[in-house]
């Protein structure tokens, strides 16, 4: 039985094209090693250095956001204290693409600005986008954020096709939100 | 003044800036999440180092595999404050060096030259190995 149900669970994942999927508290060190891991595989199958730079590139971001933003936090004492926060980032591919997809919640207070920042970068074409990062490269950092912004062009930026996303209200004043990324 | 050497780490680059002859360098990966523990430090040296000594000419060699998007506007901070240093006509070059099929870090060394107009930003292809 026991082996029954976890071959199912992994024959799903495996159907999806997943190389690998990880949900529950990231941290900068399952960052990093999960990080390494990725880049490891990808260059073992002789995947080009560009594609391997920008799956690498969306995955940390997205992950950092993860880490910044979670509304599920963990924080230990201290400046800087270790910081658990909870989302799931998925890697996988289908017809020759890579995908990431990062999903966590998030304040519900924050989901407008954030979903504002995302079309934006929806609607524009790569030569907008290029332009776009060109001038908040230039721009002072957000007070409110901890880099988020440029984050975001940079994912938009490596994306191989427009970006999709969504979000779910959930209990407790928070919003599921997740994010996928063609490569 | 006393040189800056930071070895580098799991996220973070190798630093090794020689002020006596001018030369800086900065190599390997940087994604920290926090960019500001990583460069703090180098910003600060720097700064110093600006401005103690006016005149002697300054070469930046980065050579960078990867980078985060919020090392990536550090780096551009730390480029504009060498691009103002060069105002009075201080030679100040910046060698970005990435391997030739590198497409992403080609693009990066044309965002960050783009505005800058006092000192000499060199883009320069490695052979990769």
């Amino acid at each position: 039985m026991l082996a029954e149900r976890y071959r199912a669970f992994k024959s799903m994942m495996d159907e999806r094209g997943i190389i690998f999927s990880f949900s529950g508290y990231l941290s900068e060190g399952v960052l990093y090693s999960l990080g390494e891991a990725l880049r490891h595989k990808m260059t073992l199958e002789d995947t080009d250095i560009t594609t391997v730079k920008k799956v690498f590139s969306v995955f940390v971001e997205q992950s950092q956001n993860i880490i910044r933003y979670s509304a599920d936090k963990l924080v230990g004492p201290g400046d800087h204290g270790i910081e658990l926060s909870s989302g799931m980032v998925t890697i996988g591919r289908e017809e020759g693409h890579f995908y990431i997809v990062c999903a966590n919640s998030m304040r519900q207070d924050q989901v407008e600005k954030l979903r504002e920042r995302l079309e934006t970068l929806k609607s524009m074409d790569k030569e907008e986008i290029k332009t776009y990062y060109r001038e908040q490269l230039r721009e002072a950092p957000d007070a409110d954020s901890r880099g988020g912004t440029i984050g975001l062009i940079e994912i938009a930026r490596r994306a191989s096709a427009p970006i999709e996303f969504d979000f779910k209200p959930e209990d407790n004043g928070t919003s599921f939100f997740c994010l996928r990324v063609s490569i | 003044m006393e040189n800056l050497h930071i070895a580098a780490m799991e996220r973070s680059p190798l630093v090794d800036f020689n002020f006596d002859d001018g030369v800086l360098k900065i190599s390997g990966e940087s994604y920290p999440d926090d960019a500001s523990r990583v460069f703090g430090p180098i910003f600060e040296a720097l700064d110093d180092f600006l401005s103690n000594d006016r005149s002697n000419p300054i070469r930046l060699d980065i050579e960078l595999i990867y980078f985060n998007s919020s090392s990536a506007k550090a780096l551009m901070n730390m480029f504009k404050r060498l691009d103002q240093a060069a105002v009075q006509g201080r030679k100040i070059e910046v060698n970005w060096r990435f391997a030739a099929e590198d497409e992403t870090m080609r693009e990066f060394g044309e965002d960050f030259s783009e505005d800058l107009t006092h000192l000499a930003f060199n883009l320069i292809e490695t052979v990769g190995g």
